[in-house]
């Protein structure tokens, strides 16, 4: 049974839940308690303390029938038993009058036999299930073993075969009855495929080896990177920006300045006999505050689902932040990123912004927010740009960029062009770069992770 | 440290305990409840707003007897707001009022040395306990009874106080420089909640049980509503429940949850409204939504299937609540 338990925890880590080695010890502490014999309670043993995240919960309830459940296929019926001898010569008559495949194919029907294991196996590999550990492709996987087993040839054979016995002189009740039964067979042979498969991929699940580091992704560029990678990419990009709240955490505590703590300071100079020695301030002024602006255009689509990932975590993070996406006007996108999972957040974004045939105009876009927005802008706020600065020859309004500029502590620039490029056709980088205290070039994730470090010194 | 008393021998004990003090609990909470009594550990309830993470905590100590002590978090919440303050207005007072006293004690002393030695020795009696102000993690730490410690939206806290709280959670033990280890008399039983406005880090996570309670069925939130306002009529109830079921399947900014469902029923009580139609519908529906946007989007959905919505029991939407 542990074995089993083992297997199962490693197939959820395959399926992307983290466990850790405390929380499958919990498991088995919490098993010990209640025991296996009530399935319902062993299942909420596992999944109280295996599953963290409501978003893991379907995964889990995916696999947990599929370790722990009593598969039952649907009976399979012997239809050549019950026949009399006469029927029995006249469909072995008919039979003859099919291909081999197909004509063992209905034979198994009739006879009710369902698939052997090793016939199973064999099938597996012949279309690819041995190397699919991915749960999505479970459906796939069923449908291609049907149609290696051509079940929809079969289902046309049928009917024919019962053409047949029908001009031989049976009659038409019993035809349909039989009709009825072999197409009852023949889903349950769907079910027993269905189950096969699954199990099939829960037991790859539970033995691939864990995720293979990220190298080389780090230097790969964004828009060279498959939707795995992206996967990886974005859990990565969570896991920089909450070590990014730790690093602020610490730099809050070093540099305090502003309001006069009277609390501390007392607490503080007791050892001084209560003489206001060593003075104590309020650090909640230097919290971190951002603006954003994330050019979401189609020269910037490779990469902008990611700009958006790390902007929804770092608005995870950062409480006040305002986040703005903007292609040829500006739209506030804090909302959208607010409650909701990161997938579904980023989705919603980039539907409400579809790629179009219209200009990019950051100069507008600067202008709707000097109009809109202009409040949440102040000297403690760090204003960050992503995008390329490709304007399409619109007035990139450097007036007021200039003048966001300077009411804000610091502007960033995140480009994922390289320097090179900056000014080239309808390029303006060039022109904002003199309002912006650091331009970084961010093209893949080693340089993400040194522009966000870099952001936040 | 003692170990925690188990009241319960089973999950079924949990579910009855609970029916009695008003909450009803399914299988599922009842098990996991019992699971972290058992294993002693944290309990992390998450789900959205009003579904009854707060009230459970409530419940459960009032089944078990024990003290609820409440810590509601909240964003800039840090140690001395939750784990103890020194009360140094009170120890001001203690040495101005004990000036007399004081000089008495130094007076006889023959050298400065001698004096700090007295001063020495007193120390304690201005770091003693007397002027520990204690807040609700170290109440729950040092009571005499058992307690259920409440840690509510821990969400809304900063990722440091969370850190903190970590410490706290696997020890149970908590270390004041001036008095030394303060260790728990009683293992609290803990349960936090979360709306999940933030994700929480994996540490805190690791060390809690985790329960997501959800939307109940119709089923469920009939028996809660008959429990909690027992003067309103079955039929009308059960019309009033598969409204607000029916509304949380639109896209709402906030859809309804079980507290709006108590707080519209008795509404209804209290208008003494014998039947939903339109009029009382348009009047009491405020009590239900919260959003201007979310108000007029019901009343249209709910104008345009009123009839069905209250009669045919085969419309389609109706079978698709019942799941």
């Amino acid at each position: 049974m542990e074995e089993r338990i083992v297997r199962f925890i490693s197939a959820l880590r395959a399926g992307g839940v983290r466990v850790s080695l405390a929380e499958s010890a919990d498991a088995m502490l919490a098993i010990d308690q209640m025991g296996i014999k009530n399935r319902d309670a062993f299942r909420l043993c596992l999944k109280s303390t295996l599953i963290k995240n409501a978003s893991d919960m379907p995964i889990f309830d995916e696999l947990f029938p599929l370790f722990f459940g009593t598969s039952t296929i649907p009976p399979f019926l012997n239809i050549s038993n019950d026949l009399t001898p006469d029927e029995a010569r006249s469909i072995a008559e008919a039979l003859r009058q099919f291909k081999e495949q197909l004509r063992d194919m209905l034979e198994r029907l009739l006879k009710g036999d369902q698939l052997q294991p090793g016939e199973l196996d064999q099938l597996s590999e012949m279309i690819g299930l041995n190397q699919t550990n991915d749960f999505r492709l479970q459906e796939l996987m069923a449908q291609r073993m049907e149609k290696a087993l051509k079940f929809r040839e079969v289902q046309e054979a049928i009917q024919e075969l019962m053409d047949l016995l029908a001009e031989m002189g049976i009659n038409r009740e019993r035809i349909d009855q039989m009709t009825k039964l072999m197409r009852a067979n023949q889903q349950s042979l769907r079910e027993q495929i269905r189950q096969y498969t699954s199990n099939r991929i829960a037991e790859n699940m539970s033995e691939s080896r864990p995720e293979e580091g990220l190298n080389g992704l780090f230097e790969r560029p964004f828009n060279a990177l498959s939707d795995k990678d992206l996967d990886r990419l974005r859990k990565e990009v969570q896991r920089l920006a909450s070590s990014l709240r730790t690093r602020i955490a610490l730099r809050q505590k070093k540099a305090k300045s502003g309001q006069l703590d009277a609390k501390a300071t007392i607490r503080a100079n007791l050892k001084h006999g209560s003489v206001p020695i060593d003075i104590r301030h309020k650090d909640r002024t230097l919290k971190p505050r951002l603006i954003i602006f994330c050019d979401i255009s189609t020269s910037m689509r490779p990469c902008s689902e990611l700009m958006l990932s790390l902007i929804y975590s770092m608005q995870d993070q950062i409480n006040k932040t305002h986040a703005f996406a903007f292609i040829d006007h500006l739209e506030f996108i804090t909302p959208d990123l607010n409650n909701k999972d990161i997938r579904g957040a980023v989705a919603t974004v980039l539907r409400r912004m579809p790629p179009g045939h219209y200009n990019t105009d950051l100069g507008l876009s600067l202008e709707n927010f000097f109009d809109q927005f202009l409040d949440k802008l102040d000297n403690r706020s760090t204003l960050i740009v992503v995008g390329d600065g490709r304007n399409n020859y619109n007035d990139p309004r450097l007036d007021i960029f200039g003048n966001l500029s300077h009411r804000s502590r610091r502007t960033v620039w995140l480009n994922p062009e390289p320097p090179t490029l900056w000014g080239s056709g309808d390029s303006d980088m060039l022109r904002y770069a003199p309002y912006c205290d650091s331009i970084l070039q961010v093209s893949n994730l080693a340089e993400l992770t040194t522009a966000v470090d870099r952001l936040l010194s | 440290m003692g170990n925690p008393p188990s009241f319960f021998k089973s999950p079924q004990e949990v579910k009855n305990a609970l029916g009695k003090n008003q909450y009803i609990a399914n299988e599922e909470i009842a098990t996991i409840m019992f699971l972290s009594q058992q294993l002693g550990k944290p309990l992390l309830t998450e789900g959205p707003a009003g579904v009854g993470k707060t009230e459970l905590a409530k419940a459960i100590a009032a089944a078990t007897n024990r003290d609820l002590i409440r810590l509601q978090c909240y964003e800039g919440l840090d140690e001395t707001k939750a784990l103890y303050e020194w009360e140094y207005a009170k120890q001001l007072l203690y040495t101005q009022l004990l000036r007399d006293k004081l000089q008495e004690t130094l007076g006889t002393s023959r050298d400065l040395g001698e004096a700090a030695d007295r001063i020495a020795a007193e120390e304690d009696v201005f770091f003693s306990m007397r002027f520990l102000l204690q807040r609700p993690l170290l109440k729950a730490i040092l009571s005499e009874r058992p307690t259920v410690l409440l840690i509510d939206e821990i969400d809304r806290a900063d990722a440091e106080f969370e850190a903190f709280l970590l410490e706290v959670l696997s020890d149970f033990q908590v270390s004041v420089p001036e008095l030394g280890t303060l260790s728990a008399v009683h293992i609290p039983l803990v349960v936090l909640t979360s709306n999940n406005t933030r994700e929480l880090s994996e540490a805190l996570k690791r060390r809690c049980l985790y329960l997501f309670i959800g939307y109940p069925t119709i089923d469920q939130e009939l028996a809660v509503v008959r429990l909690k306002v027992p003067d309103l009529s079955p039929k009308l109830a059960k019309q009033a429940v598969e409204i607000v079921h029916s509304l949380r399947k639109v896209d709402l900014r906030k859809a309804p949850s079980i507290s709006e469902t108590l707080d519209w029923a008795k509404a209804l009580v209290s208008l003494n409204v014998k039947n939903l139609n339109n009029e009382t519908l348009e009047t009491t529906l405020s009590v239900l939504l919260k959003h201007e946007s979310d108000l007029q989007r019901a009343r249209r959905i709910l104008k345009r299937s009123s009839k069905d919505l209250l009669i045919d029991e085969d419309d389609p939407r109706a079978r698709g609540w019942s799941n």
